[in-house]
């Protein structure tokens, strides 16, 4: 098993902490003991989920993970056996409550402000659009940081595939407000439209006659008074967009990537951990969860098993001793594989920092198994 | 149960968080259908191309390839499948073809609210309703669906898109697709989950907003469920034995692993039955297979115990 690396001492004085690897690995709970880490060392901290976590709500003492930050009691960390020298918020992302404020903060008076939350386009769009999750994830990360109310925010971000999204969306909407398909979208009427419209070749049209042809004229007309609404606000989208894309490159900035002792979470784990290096994203170290530890007896049979059994009243020693042996050794090779896993995990990123955590028969439902969590992280 | 056993229903979509072994599932359920003699279909939608590796064949995205007797795999790709939409729609190539060389096309297609899941549910609704010589083309579609947020948006988004286009032909086409997926005759949702806390928890979560939406989930499936060939006598004896000071360490970590084994059997087990008792449906189990390489028969063996099972096939399975 890899050294004693202390995770939380190698995130501790970042500004954003961003968790992220393959769906099913453990990220939700891997963010929350490193942010639990982090608060206990004094800082104040915010952990922010995309999925809905129950389970991480009631481990926290949490009744409801909403939008807003619920603060987790510190007599509940202390009875675990942790002092508490920070603070430690948790929240839980709404992407629609996001959006709806970034609307209000950016809208230029109240009447554009109430059209756009008022268009039945909007509320569709915010929920269905592929990335508007991802974006408002990077705009509450901007909320967040912005807010001076916290030292260190950490992010779980939405699996694995989507890890890659996540990172791309602040420059996707940057395209997407730059480019010719919402200038075709916004037609000749609007203002930001009206020179980009003149100046489209003849191709342009027939893409607008096309949609039309297919959706009906009248979802084109919806979307096109949707996305004019937001006119003059783009600007500021983007903005901000590129703000948190800067922050994220940034030393302020750590990535941790979450992964698991087998074939394709490893793989997947090696593919996002490449990718952020070549995007040169600030890398913190490679977390491998639930990690099968290495049973004991150093690899001797288990000869003197069935006497034992006979003893403690088996009605089959050998039998049983038998069948225990097997188990025995299923749990050997189980280790084995494991240890395999993390050595070509290791070999094919040059030995990255890696800290593990030991499989538990459940993710924790209190802070004392969260609390646990976390001193593995620590290296304890 | 409303409607009929999940393996009657022409069309299975194979819900899950990612990470549940949904893809897995998916292959086993379509297997044991084309095993019964049914022309299946096997698609995958998500974009990760795992299911002719299963399979260990190539993956393939342009037309269904047979992976086994009577089973073809299929890959669809939404960007493919909105250029063959546009091609049936627009008849007309070259204009298809500077559709789909058009960046502001894409553009467009990426701001329209949910049009690739709508694309993708487009061709397979095509698929579904294929005929060749007065029969169907296929007689079974089992789709592996994206993880399960995104799952429960691709059953949703006919609905959606029928509610905010005002006519036209994706209005009409958006309605028909909806009157089927919504038909408990036609349609089931299986839900796949792993004995684990957390994921038994949200899967209950999505078989209960799937009700509220009245899509048709027909059952659970638990992946990976851990047996015990240990009774409770030998359990006692175990723990004797493991307790005992000074007893030696290889028996005693024999001991522990065996005890291992029955507490991790006793866990499952209680998964498996709150998940049946708090989403209120038939839950399958599938046992733990180690190897799933194309050779071992360890697919085989899942597909053995999917089909067998009473939640799958409606008792009379076998």
């Amino acid at each position: 098993m890899a050294a004693d690396l202390d995770l939380v001492g190698l995130l501790e004085g970042r500004r954003i902490v961003v968790v992220a690897g393959a769906g099913g690995v453990g990220k939700t709970t891997v963010s929350a003991a490193l942010a639990l880490g982090l608060a206990s060392r004094g800082a104040r901290v915010a952990v922010v989920t995309i999925d809905p976590a129950r389970r991480l709500a009631s481990a926290l003492g949490i009744e409801h993970l909403g939008d807003t930050p619920h603060r987790v009691d510190p007599a509940r960390v202390e009875a675990a056996g942790m002092p508490m020298a920070g603070t430690l918020d948790a929240l839980q992302l709404d992407p629609q409550a996001t959006f709806d404020r970034l609307v209000e903060r950016e809208a230029p008076d109240d009447a554009a402000r109430d059209k756009i939350l008022g268009n039945r386009v909007y509320r569709h769009l915010s929920g269905a659009v592929a990335g508007a999750q991802e974006f408002m994830a990077v705009e509450r990360l901007h909320e967040l940081v912005d807010s001076g109310d916290y030292d260190v925010v950490v992010l779980d971000t939405p699996p694995a595939r989507n890890a890659l999204d996540f990172l791309d969306a602040p420059e996707r909407m940057t395209r997407f407000v730059e480019g010719r398909g919402l200038r075709l979208l916004l037609g000749p009427r609007s203002g930001a439209g009206r020179t980009g419209w003149r100046a489209l070749q003849a191709g342009g049209h027939m893409v607008m006659s096309v949609v039309e042809r297919l959706t009906g004229a009248q979802l084109l007309t919806d979307i096109s008074e949707f996305l004019q609404s937001f006119d003059g606000m783009y600007q500021g989208f983007s903005e901000r967009a590129s703000a948190v894309r800067l922050l994220l490159e940034s030393d302020s900035t750590r990535f941790v990537v979450v992964t698991g002792p087998r074939p394709e979470p490893v793989g997947e784990a090696i593919a996002l951990w490449r990718r952020l290096r070549d995007d040169r994203y600030p890398l913190g170290a490679v977390v491998v969860n639930r990690v099968h530890p290495e049973p004991g007896g150093g690899g001797s049979a288990p000869d003197g098993l069935a006497a034992l059994l006979a003893g403690a009243g088996a009605p089959d020693p050998e039998g049983l001793a038998a069948r225990a042996a097997e188990a025995l050794s299923a749990a050997r090779a189980r280790a084995a594989a494991d240890r395999h896993e993390m050595a070509s995990l290791s070999g094919a990123l040059s030995a990255p920092p890696i800290a593990t955590v030991p499989a538990l028969e459940d993710d924790p439902v209190e802070v004392a198994g969260l609390a646990r969590v976390t001193r593995e992280l620590e290296g304890r | 149960m409303a409607g009929p056993p999940l393996t009657e229903r022409r069309l299975a979509f194979v819900l899950g968080k990612g990470g549940v072994g949904k893809t897995t599932v998916a292959a086993a359920l379509a297997l044991g259908l084309a095993d019964a003699g049914h022309r299946t279909l096997l698609l995958e939608v998500a974009g990760e191309r795992r299911t002719e590796a299963l399979f260990g064949m190539p993956p393939s995205v342009d037309v269904p390839v047979e992976v086994r007797p009577g089973l073809h795999a299929l890959s669809v790709d939404a960007d493919r499948a909105t250029q063959e939409y546009l091609t049936i729609q627009l008849k007309v190539r070259p204009l298809v073809e500077m559709m789909a060389r058009s960046r502001a096309f894409h553009q467009v297609t990426q701001a329209a609210p949910g049009l690739s899941e709508l694309v993708t549910l487009g061709k397979i609704w095509d698929l579904a309703t294929a005929v060749q010589g007065g029969t169907p083309v296929w007689d079974r579609l089992v789709v592996d669906a994206p993880a399960t947020g995104h799952g429960i948006a691709l059953l949703e988004v006919a609905g959606n898109v029928r509610d905010l286009a005002g006519s036209g032909p994706i209005r009409d086409q958006a309605d028909a697709i909806e009157r089927v997926i919504r038909h408990p005759a036609a349609t089931g949702v299986v839900v796949v989950a792993r004995p684990e806390d957390l994921a038994v928890t949200e899967a209950v979560e999505a078989v209960q907003s799937m009700r509220a939406k009245d899509l048709p989930v027909t059952c659970a499936v638990v992946n990976g469920v851990r047996t015990s060939p240990f009774g409770a006598a030998e359990v006692d004896a175990l723990r004797a034995v493991a307790g005992r000071p000074g007893a030696p360490d290889a028996d005693r970590a024999a001991a522990l692993a065996a005890l291992a084994v029955a507490d991790g059997a006793v866990h499952d087990a209680r998964e498996v039955a709150g998940l049946g008792r708090d989403a209120g449906i038939p839950v399958a189990v599938l046992p733990v297979v180690p190897d799933l390489s194309p050779a071992s028969g360890g697919l085989e063996a899942l597909s053995a115990a999917l089909m067998s099972d009473p939640a799958i096939g409606g008792g009379d399975g076998g």
